[in-house]
């Protein structure tokens, strides 16, 4: 059985090749900017609101008041990778609902660029609210001979993260297939609920585990800030 | 391998540009516009809380308006009610000056009244007595009263208490003038008579002057020097005056006391 999306090629010219993996990914970018756009362009901040600017300001307060929960910063510069980490995800989690659909979380090619999205993102945000010389000092806490340790550390999360979406996504994904050749009434419509509910939750646990990384760099550098003063 | 590295390289930079896309259209307006409304709620929470302390502090002006309206209300009525009772008690004591004035006219005009008609009455009685006596006396001693008169006056005279007699003395020896008024006018021999009786008395020779007076009511009077000497009915009804007069007060009283 091969379900890989990356092995699905739906244009290749030369060494540029379009798979599906990337082509359901635009489709859900256009999808979330394209009706991002038709929302905010007419976004009002009196009288009644419309319905998208309702769901769209309850998502972004939810996860405002999660990144805020989470980190105890101020949310501002987190929310557009936090947020759009959960958003992407749970989308394309969701969209499985639809018949033929197939997710671009289910390739671990995917999960390991969100992973390494966040292994990248990790340093930059840590490296921006304080310095380079701090960051680097969090390697060698609390000794010396801890940096291997902190960089396997690193690098083992990163890729923990991006298995554990994969795992998930990609199981449910042939979960659903094989039921259907045992029992393809009934089962497949239960394991797709399911389904339904374990993407929203991977979102969420990547998001949050994400939040959680970023979130201690900072507090750990904060630590040392203080130590040294 | 499961990993495509052409995949994961592009779904990197799908990521990436997702992620700005997103900013610019999705947090940056929803951020924007969240922050606005919050902005103006707290303004129109601001103003409320302003124009409720407002209305607050009109509330206790007001309050405060209400509680001197209603201190000086009841100076007012307080003031109106000791001006009310002050006017009373004058009006009253005005009436009962009125009642006691009228009440005091009513009886001097019943004094004066009683006493025109006692006066009225004495004559009337008087002039009845004389005219019945004087009746009496020419139908049964075949007599005039106005001869008894002068027959028993030099008598009166006469027997007068030697008090009086040294009283019209000293009367007569400062006027040296004997005025004689009676009811009926005397004969000329009685006036002779008389004449010589009071010289007489007192020694000398009299100058009698004599007048006539219905005042006297059947009687005789001799003044001297402002000493006089009367002999009439008027003492008589003088007398009975004075008892009717008793009388009349004594009923007065009664009639007072069953009416009060």
């Amino acid at each position: 059985m091969n379900i890989n999306p990356d092995e699905l090629i739906i244009y290749q010219l030369g060494w540029f090749q379009i798979n599906a993996t990337i082509l359901v990914t635009w489709i859900i970018m256009a999808f979330l900017v394209i009706g991002s756009w038709l929302v905010t362009r007419r976004l009002t901040s009196e009288g009644p609101l419309t319905r998208g600017q309702n769901l769209l300001e309850v998502l972004v307060t939810m996860i405002t008041e999660q990144i805020e929960e989470v980190s105890r910063q101020t949310p501002g510069p987190y929310l557009p990778f936090i947020g759009t980490l959960f958003i992407f995800i749970a989308v394309a989690n969701l969209l499985s609902v639809v018949p033929g659909y197939i997710p671009p979380t289910s390739s671990l090619s995917t999960t390991t660029a969100l992973a390494i999205s966040v292994f990248i993102a990790v340093p930059v945000f840590g490296i921006t609210r304080h310095s380079l010389k701090h960051y680097a000092k969090q390697y060698l806490q609390p000794t010396f001979f801890m940096l291997p340790f902190n960089i396997i550390g690193e690098i083992s999360r990163t890729l923990a993260l991006a298995v554990r979406l994969y795992g998930n996504i990609m199981s449910g994904t042939i979960i659903v297939a094989i039921l259907l050749t045992i029992t393809p009434l009934f089962f497949p419509v239960i394991m797709q609920v399911l389904g339904l509910l374990t993407g929203l939750i991977q979102a969420y646990i990547f998001a949050i585990l994400a939040m959680v990384y970023i979130a201690s760099a900072s507090k750990a550098h904060q630590k040392i800030e203080d130590k040294g003063e | 391998m499961i990993i495509n590295w052409y995949t994961v390289f592009f779904q990197i930079i799908n990521f990436i540009a997702l992620v700005f896309l997103l900013r610019r259209y999705l947090y940056g307006p929803i951020i924007e516009s969240m922050a606005a409304r919050e902005s103006k709620i707290i303004e129109r929470e601001e103003a409320a809380a302003k124009i409720a302390s407002e209305a607050v502090a009109q509330g206790l002006d007001y309050k405060q308006k209400v509680t001197t309206l209603q201190d000086r209300d009841a100076e007012v009525l307080a003031k109106v009610k000791e001006n009310a009772e002050i006017e009373s008690r004058q009006l009253l004591a005005k009436a009962r000056e009125q009642v006691d004035e009228t009440h005091k006219r009513w009886h001097e005009a019943v004094a004066r009244e009683q006493e025109s008609f006692i006066h009225n009455l004495r004559s009337q009685v008087g002039r009845q007595a004389c005219r019945i006596a004087k009746q009496c006396l020419k139908e049964l001693a075949d007599e005039k009263l106005e001869t008894m008169i002068w027959a028993i006056f030099p008598r009166k005279l006469q027997e007068l208490s030697p008090e009086e007699k040294n009283k019209l003395q000293k009367a007569f020896d400062g006027a040296q003038k004997v005025l004689l008024r009676s009811t009926f006018k005397p004969t000329e021999e009685k006036l002779q008579e008389l004449t010589v009786n009071l010289s007489e008395i007192f020694g000398k020779k009299v100058q009698l002057t004599q007048q006539t007076s219905t005042d006297l009511i059947c009687g005789v009077e001799l003044e001297v020097g402002g000493y006089r000497i009367a002999w009439s009915v008027i003492e008589y009804l003088s007398e009975m005056e004075k008892e009717i007069l008793e009388h009349l007060h004594k009923s007065g009283n009664k009639k007072g006391t069953a009416d009060a």
